[in-house]
C-alpha cells in the first residue's frame, strides 16, 4: 500500500504537487493518471525517496521508502527516464542491483527470463530499442520480487505487442495481491489496464475513484437526430419521457438505443435526416476533466469523436 | 477510501523468489560500486592509459635524457624523471573519478543508484572506496613499471637509482596515493557540478592551469598560493626530488592536499544529501 499524506513539492514557487492525498491498495492495479507536467513523475520519484517533499510525506507499506534497508524487495520501480548506463550490458546493470540489496545473482537470470531479454543479456543497453528498454526497465521493478510495484509510463515506446503484455503483467502482478501504481497520460492505455484511478492535474487531484465509478460518471453516450422537424420530433421523444437536449440544431437524446429512436420516430410519420449513435470516449471525458488544468494546451477546436468506450 | 470490487487481499508469500538474502550492508553497497565501476569500458581505458603514459612517458624521459643527467652540465636530478609520466597520467586519474559521478548523472543512472541505496551517505563513501583503491593500485603500479623501464636507462649511465634510496620507495606509493586524490577531488567537483565537461575542465584547469600560474602573482603571495594549490601540494609526494624547488615539503604537502580534497569532498556530500535526485 501507498499512501500519500498533502504531499506537496515546490520547485521556486510554482507547486509541481499541490498537497495531494491518496491511498494506492493492494490487490488491484491503480492508474495515475494526468496531462504532461501534472506531477505524475515528481510524485513517483517523491514515492521512492529521490525527491525530497516540501511538506507532507508518502509511505510504502507504513514505513517511508528510504527507510528500508533494501528498498528493491519492498518497491520495484520503472522510472520514466531511463536510468542506465548505455555502456553496460543488461546483465550487468542487473547485477549491481541486485549485489546493492543483496539479491541472490540467480534471480537476475530469473527476471532477463521473465521479460524475455535472456538472448540479449551481455548486450550493451545503449543498443537496446525503446521497446528493450521498457523491459529492461520491469526486469529492474521485479528484481526484488516486491510487494509493492511503481512503474512510470510503461508503456512509452512500446509496440501493440508490447503494450498487451504489460498490460497483462501489471494485472498478474495485482493479482498476485501486489500494490501496483501506473503513470499514463493515456487514458485509453488506463482503461484497459486499471481498476482503479486517481487522476490529476496541475498537481492537484480530480478524480479518485474505481474505473467503473469514473465510466459510468464520465463516458456518456447519446443518439444524436437530424430532422426538418425536429420540434415535433422533440416533442415526440419527451413524450416518450426521454431526456431530449438540443446542441447546434441537432438533438441528443439520451435513454434509448439509436434503432429505438428510428423506429418510433418512423411509426409516428416524423421524417429523419441523422441518426447516429454518439458514444463519449473515456478520452474526452479525461480531456473534459482535465482541460483546465493542461500546461500547455493547443486552442484547436473541440471535435466530436464518436470512437466507442474501449472495453 | 471506498473498497472497490476488484480489491482482494491475497498475502504473499514472505520468501516468495528471493529466499535468503541478507539484510544488506555497507557491503553490499560496496560490491555494487565495484560491479557498477567496472562494468563500462571506460573504467578499463582509462586505467590503461594511465598505465600506458605514466610507464612510457617516464621510460622515454629517462631514456632521452639519461646521458645528460649523467654528465657534468645537468642541472636536474635523476629522481625528478623516475615519476617524470605520472604528471601526465593523471589527466587519466581525473577523467576517472569524474565520469565515475558525473556519468551517473549524464544517464539518469543516479536516479536507479539513489532508489537501490537511499543512504546517499553510504553511495558515496562506496564510491570513494572503488575509486581510491583502484586509482592507488593502478598509480602505484605505473609509477614501479616506470621505475624498472626508466631505471634500466639511468643505470646504463650509471645514476640509477635504487628504490633505497632517499624517497624513491615513497615516490612510488606516493604516485598511488596522489592519483587515488586526485581521484576523488574530481569525483567530488563531479557530484558538485554533475556534468562531465564542466567537471573535468575545472579540475583539469584547476591542476594544471591555474597551479602553474598562481606562481606568477608577486611576492609572498604568489609563493604561498602556488605551494597550497593542489596539484602543486599533492604531487611532491610522487617524485623522488621535484623539478620545482619551492614546493612544500613532500607529506606536508599531500597533507595539505588530502584536506583540500577532503574539504571539497564534504561539500559535495552535504549538498549531495540535501539535493533531488
Amino acid at each position: 500500500m501507498i499512501t500519500a499524506q498533502r504531499l506537496t513539492k515546490i520547485y521556486g514557487d510554482k507547486p509541481a504537487v499541490d498537497g495531494i492525498s491518496f491511498t494506492v491498495e493492494p490487490g488491484r492495479v491503480t492508474g495515475f493518471l494526468g496531462p504532461n507536467g501534472a506531477g505524475k513523475s515528481t510524485t513517483m520519484r517523491m514515492v521512492l525517496g529521490l525527491d525530497r517533499p516540501t511538506s507532507g510525506r508518502v509511505l510504502v507499506n507504513g514505513r517511508r521508502y528510504a527507510d528500508y534497508p533494501a528498498p528493491l524487495r519492498e518497491v520495484g520501480a520503472l522510472l520514466e527516464a531511463r536510468a542506465l548506463h548505455p555502456g553496460r550490458s543488461a546483465r550487468d546493470h542487473l547485477r549491481w542491483l541486485a549485489a546493492s540489496n543483496g539479491i541472490p545473482r540467480t534471480r537476475v537470470d530469473e527476471v532477463l527470463g521473465l521479460v524475455g531479454l535472456e538472448s540479449v543479456a551481455d548486450k550493451r543497453v545503449g543498443k537496446f530499442s525503446l521497446g528493450m528498454g521498457q523491459r529492461l526497465g520491469i526486469a529492474v521493478a521485479l528484481l526484488g520480487d516486491p510487494p509493492v510495484v511503481v512503474l512510470d509510463e510503461p508503456v512509452n515506446g512500446l509496440d501493440p505487442e508490447g503494450i498487451r503484455w504489460v498490460r497483462t503483467l501489471a494485472r498478474e502482478l495485482a493479482a498476485q495481491g501486489r500494490t501496483v501504481f501506473v503513470s499514463s497520460h493515456l487514458m485509453s492505455e488506463m482503461a484497459l489496464t486499471a481498476d482503479h484511478l486517481v487522476v490529476v492535474g496541475r498537481g492537484r487531484i480530480l478524480a479518485d475513484c474505481s474505473m467503473t465509478d469514473f465510466i459510468a460518471d464520465h463516458a456518456t453516450s447519446y443518439v444524436r437526430v437530424a430532422s426538418p422537424q425536429r420540434s415535433e420530433v422533440a416533442d415526440l421523444l419527451r413524450r416518450q419521457g426521454l431526456d431530449v437536449a438540443l446542441h447546434d440544431g441537432e438533438l441528443r437524446v439520451q435513454g434509448l438505443d439509436a434503432a429505438s429512436v428510428g423506429e418510433l420516430v418512423g411509426k409516428n410519420g416524423l421524417l429523419l435526416h441523422e441518426l447516429t449513435l454518439v458514444r463519449s470516449s473515456l478520452e474526452d471525458a479525461f480531456m473534459t476533466l482535465t482541460a483546465d488544468s493542461v500546461e500547455y494546451s493547443a486552442h484547436s477546436v473541440p471535435t466530436t469523436t464518436t470512437t466507442g468506450i474501449p472495453a | 477510501m471506498t473498497t472497490t470490487e476488484f480489491s482482494r487481499t491475497v498475502d504473499l508469500d514472505p520468501d516468495r523468489n528471493v529466499p535468503g538474502a541478507p539484510r544488506p550492508g555497507f557491503g553490499h553497497t560496496l560490491r555494487a560500486e565495484w560491479i557498477k565501476f567496472w562494468s563500462v569500458r571506460s573504467t578499463f581505458w582509462s586505467a590503461a592509459m594511465l598505465f600506458v603514459i605514466g610507464v612510457g612517458l617516464t621510460v622515454l624521459v629517462c631514456a632521452t635524457n639519461a646521458e645528460w643527467l649523467a654528465s657534468d652540465g645537468a642541472d636536474e636530478h635523476p629522481g625528478s624523471f623516475i615519476t617524470f609520466g605520472m604528471t601526465f597520467a593523471q589527466i587519466t586519474a581525473i577523467v576517472l573519478g569524474t565520469l565515475a559521478v558525473t556519468s551517473e548523472y549524464g544517464t539518469g543512472m543516479i536516479r536507479a543508484t539513489l532508489a537501490a541505496t537511499p543512504r546517499r551517505g553510504a553511495v558515496l563513501a562506496a564510491k570513494a572506496l572503488v575509486l581510491t583503491g583502484t586509482l592507488f593500485v593502478a598509480g602505484t603500479v605505473t609509477a614501479f613499471a616506470g621505475y624498472l623501464g626508466g631505471n634500466w636507462f639511468l643505470g646504463n649511465e650509471g645514476i640509477g637509482l635504487a628504490l633505497s634510496d632517499d624517497g624513491v620507495l615513497r615516490s612510488m606509493f606516493g604516485s598511488g596515493l596522489y592519483m587515488a586524490g586526485l581521484g576523488l577531488l574530481a569525483a567530488g567537483v563531479g557530484l558538485l557540478l554533475r556534468h562531465t565537461a564542466a567537471a573535468l575542465s575545472t579540475v583539469l584547469a584547476l591542476v594544471f592551469v591555474v597551479g602553474n600560474m598562481v606562481f606568477l602573482l608577486p611576492g609572498a603571495w604568489g609563493e604561498w598560493a602556488g605551494k597550497l594549490m593542489p596539484g602543486n601540494a599533492g604531487s611532491g609526494v610522487a617524485a623522488p626530488v621535484s623539478f620545482n624547488p619551492d614546493l612544500l615539503d613532500p607529506w606536508i604537502g599531500f597533507a595539505v592536499f588530502a584536506g583540500e580534497v577532503a574539504v571539497v569532498l564534504v561539500i559535495a556530500w552535504v549538498t549531495f544529501r540535501r539535493r533531488d535526485a
